[in-house]
């Protein structure tokens, strides 16, 4: 109803991920609804354990094998993944749809070289001659900052830095030119300096590349530095969801704005003043879980907050899972 | 790297002369080696000259020395039950020996490492119950009895192969088997253990992630790392086996190294005794070398500097 | 008001009752228990359960075939040795003698290598030093060999057999428990006795071999399983136990003459030393795989 469809290259349905444990059954994501469009950078955002990770492996079919995923539909470009079989999907892996990982020090294969690595996510995918994969790499690693690339083909993963690792993951993600880089916390593990740098990186690419990236970090400066649009995820589920600008300028769930009340903001917030936390913690979300998930730490819980929360939408482009929200006059929606 | 080898090829050495002395003395003084050689027969005078005769009234030390000395030449000695020197029965044997030591590892290898590859692969399944059913069974049952039951199964009631001797290849079949059934069930369990270890490895993820088939995945990806350690158990495992031939060689009439040794020990043939010890020891020292060498090189501190 | 479930305390359960209900659910220990626990009764009970004595000869009634077969009856369940002797009271008393010597050599064994073991581990340095290397040294003698050639020069028997595998057996205790007091020397309780001023035997004694004792009981269930099949092997080859003594590998030796024509001389005891081995392999390791830390199965 929001986006236009020719450009909607990700639309996502009510997906859900489901992990038995000892305790009993882990809902880790409970029924969410996102969509992603072309070239577009959205951002996923949560705290750890939130299950933003479990959706970037159910959306690439990479969840444990214990693990239930269940959606009404993942619709990648027209074809729905969720319904598609494990060879179709094999294919779309590296091709259409690529993912950077966290930890770039144990994410390659010690025993091969870098050259290898990278022509081999080519070669998987695409007729091509070893050389032309070869050039290929190049001037991938090129593109991704790294330098004296021609050498490195024939290096080993453990002769290079962290920092220089993930630039091999970013150009190894990008050897079949998809059209979707699903990135799970890519930045978390380097130092801080290096972090700014693959994250401009990342979005120098995407902006030539017009790769969609779907970016997942607990980190909301990185949010705002690269994001189109944000996602917040909470307790498995998204609680709001809008462009970049409007999300900093108008955050209608109250998580959302607890999340922003606990950064300091330059100019803003007096020194010496405490920064706020939300109190609480969050909810088990093993066994059954009802109503909404954020009421036990809501500043503004009430009667209706034992229900599922409806998604209300507060703009065009901007959707908040929560009774409390005032809907916009001309955007209202029913519950979903 | 190299220091650690340097270490290690140090410590087998000593490890080697260690062995030496032990079998040495354990032949010298567990008995009266005269009185053995002489025979329970024989009288007082008759024992006395054999003492002379072989040299056993010198000092201890001195007789091991001689031994060393001569053994480092690959000089054992003469068999005092055959003409020849012990060298030449070694040299004769020897071979047989590690020809059915190599095959039964190579069986033991074929089936283990497919079987642990699988299990590790659909873990918790038939599969992986099925094989470590086969291990813990394989791993109970004792292979002097294996070994007639394979001959009665294979060379009686279905005359498939031979039952004795050494002479055709058909020769080895049933006692490699034999001998290698047992390596085969902690060879498949290395093989799983480090299959699941590796597969649950980020690098693995992340080559699903690039879409390369599963068949890929596993065999260049996961394999690659994961066999090292299963090579090294191996080459240790060999070195059981040229131990343990002893038996299988007798039950088979194979006419190797252990049928040797095991002759000489009935007929109180010590020299060769005291040979055969020190080399199948050899052997399994220097198995063990190649073994720790391997997985130390796994080590990618110790490569590419 | 709020939706998730609350936390509740859980009602804690004791450590043992919790191995206990953890061990029932290992369905491999739980088999093996049983197996194990009937050969027990089996050589326990065996004066009783034997139909004949194994040792009375009766040559007019050599090697009758088990019930089973044509030619058997059902006064030797069994069958009959090569000296007409019952088969089922030979297999119930040579139950007796490997449980005997699988015990009694894992004891000794298992004296030797936990000393040793211990020693090294709580010592390091110069004593870890010298037992690694004597590990190191036994690791490469050909065990079956050297026994085989310590039992011809002393002549074999029961009492030989468990001295000389007692002797020979102990290096996995030494490996295990060397690693196990490495890693527990360290830890706070030891150095609380320490602090209390106890002494070095004491803190080893009460406070060290307690914590061991779990990896001690699966060490020792494999080297149990060990020794009784190096003395079925040694008494195969006329090293070990000696007639008239019933010994299972006595009886597949005894046997190999007859095998083509008889072959349940040797099937029958190798399938009960299978089974024996298997129970005490079965109990093995699921000792190992229920007290391993939480996580790793």
């Amino acid at each position: 109803m929001n986006m236009p469809d020719d450009s909607l290259l990700l639309d996502v349905k009510n997906l859900r991920v489901d992990l038995p444990t000892e305790r009993g059954l882990l809902h880790a994501v409970r029924g969410i609804d996102f969509q992603v469009r072309r070239g577009e950078m959205l951002c996923l955002v949560g705290e750890s354990g939130c299950g933003k990770s479990m959706t970037s492996l159910a959306l690439m079919g990479l969840l444990p094998r214990k693990a239930q995923r269940s959606a009404e539909h993942i619709r990648f470009d027209g074809t729905d993944l969720h319904r598609l079989p494990e060879r179709e999907m094999n294919a779309l892996r590296g091709a259409r749809i690529a993912m950077i990982f966290q930890e770039p020090m144990t994410s390659l294969n010690p025993s091969y070289t870098l050259g290898d690595q990278l022509c081999e996510a080519l070669q998987a995918h695409r007729k091509v001659s070893a050389s032309q994969a070869r050039e290929r790499a190049v001037y991938l690693l090129e593109r991704a900052g790294v330098p004296q690339a021609a050498d490195r083909l024939r290096q080993y993963p453990h002769q290079l830095s962290g920092g220089l690792r993930q630039r091999v993951m970013i150009a190894m993600a990008l050897m079949c030119g998809p059209d979707l880089i699903i990135a799970d916390e890519p930045t978390t593990a380097l130092d801080v300096t290096i972090q700014a740098q693959i994250l401009r990186l990342i979005r120098e690419l995407q902006r030539e590349f017009g790769t969609a990236v779907v970016f997942i970090t607990h980190d909301l400066g990185v949010v705002a530095r690269i994001a189109d649009r944000v996602a917040v995820m909470y307790a498995g589920e998204i609680v709001e969801t809008a462009p970049v600008a409007e999300l900093f300028a108008r955050p209608s769930h109250p998580y959302t704005r607890g999340l922003l009340s606990c950064i300091p903001v330059r100019g803003k917030t007096l020194p010496g003043s405490r920064l706020q936390a939300i109190p609480g913690v969050v909810p088990s979300l093993i066994g059954p879980v009802s109503g909404c998930a954020f009421a036990n730490r809501c500043t503004e819980v009430r009667e209706a907050c034992t229900q599922t929360p409806p998604q209300v939408w507060v703009d065009a482009q901007h959707a908040v899972r929560c009774v409390a929200a005032q809907p916009s006059h001309l955007f209202s929606e029913a519950a979903a | 790297m190299l220091s650690y080898v340097f270490r290690r090829l140090l410590v087998g050495f000593s490890v080697m002369l260690t062995v030496a002395i032990v079998s040495f003395m354990l032949l010298h003084l567990s008995g009266d080696l005269a009185t053995a050689i002489a025979g329970p027969e024989s009288s007082a005078a008759d024992v006395e000259k054999v003492r002379v005769q072989y040299g056993l009234d010198r000092p201890m030390a001195a007789q091991f020395a001689d031994w060393l000395g001569a053994a480092v030449r690959l000089d054992f000695g003469r068999s005092f039950y055959f003409q020849n020197t012990v060298m030449e029965l070694v040299g004769e044997r020897l071979p047989v020996t590690l020809k059915l030591g190599g095959v039964a590892l190579l069986l033991a290898v074929i089936v283990a490492i497919p079987l642990g590859v699988l299990a590790a692969i659909y873990r918790d399944s038939w599969v992986d119950r099925l094989s470590l059913l086969v291990a813990v069974v394989g791993q109970a049952m004792p292979n002097f009895w294996f070994a007639l039951s394979l001959i009665l199964v294979f060379a009686v009631g279905l005359k498939w192969l031979p039952v004795a001797g050494n002479t055709s290849w058909q020769h080895f079949i049933l006692p490699a088997i034999a001998l290698g059934y047992y390596a085969m069930p902690s060879l498949m369990r290395l093989t799983r253990a480090g299959m699941l270890d590796v597969l649950g490895s980020d690098y693995i993820r992340t080559a699903r992630a690039k879409g390369l088939s599963p068949a890929r995945v596993v065999f260049k990806h996961a394999l690659r790392n994961a066999i090292i350690p299963v090579m090294a158990l191996a080459a240790v495992e060999l070195g059981f086996m040229l131990g343990g031939s002893v038996v299988i060689e007798s039950v088979y009439s194979l006419q190797g190294l252990g049928q040797l040794a095991w002759d000489s020990i009935s007929r109180n043939d010590y020299p060769v005794v005291q040979a055969v010890v020190l080399i199948i020891a050899v052997f399994y020292i220097g198995l063990t070398f190649v073994a720790d060498v391997l997985n130390a090189a796994l080590d990618p501190r110790m490569r590419t500097r | 008001m709020s939706s998730a479930s609350l936390a509740l305390p859980l009602p804690t359960i004791p450590a043992w009752r919790r191995g206990l209900r953890r061990s029932l659910g290992h369905r491999g220990l739980v088999i093996g228990s049983v197996i194990l626990a009937l050969i027990a009764l089996a050589a326990l009970f065996a004066p009783w359960l034997s139909p004949h004595d194994p040792y009375a000869q009766e040559v007019t009634q050599r090697l009758i075939p088990p019930a089973w077969y044509a030619k058997g009856s059902w006064e030797h369940l069994l069958g009959t040795d090569k000296l007409g002797r019952d088969y089922l009271s030979r297999l119930l008393y040579g139950a007796r003698v490997s449980l005997f010597i699988g015990l009694a050599t894992a004891l000794i064994s298992g004296l030797i290598g936990t000393t040793m073991g211990v020693l090294a581990g709580y010592y390091g340095g110069r004593v870890d030093a010298v037992v690694s290397y004597i590990v190191t040294t036994r690791l490469a003698l050909p065990v079956v060999l050297v026994a085989l050639a310590t039992a011809a020069l002393v002549g074999g028997s029961l009492k030989v057999v468990i001295v000389l595998l007692g002797l020979l057996l102990w290096d996995r205790f030494a490996i295990v428990t060397r690693s196990a007091t490495q890693q527990l020397r360290d830890a706070e309780f030891i150095a609380a006795a320490k602090a209390l001023g106890a002494s070095t035997p004491y803190i080893l004694l009460r406070e060290l071999l307690p914590n061991l004792m779990s990896a001690l009981t699966v060490v020792a269930t494999l080297e149990m399983a060990h020794a009784i099949l190096l003395e079925a092997t040694l008494s195969f080859l006329g090293l070990g136990v000696q007639p008239p003594t019933p010994s299972w590998g006595l009886m597949v030796a005894e046997g190999k003459a007859y095998m083509f024509f008889q072959p349940w001389v040797i099937v029958i005891p190798g399938v009960v030393l299978a089974v024996l081995v298997l129970g005490i392999n079965l109990v093995g390791d699921g000792l190992r795989d229920v007290t391993a830390p939480d996580g790793r199965n």
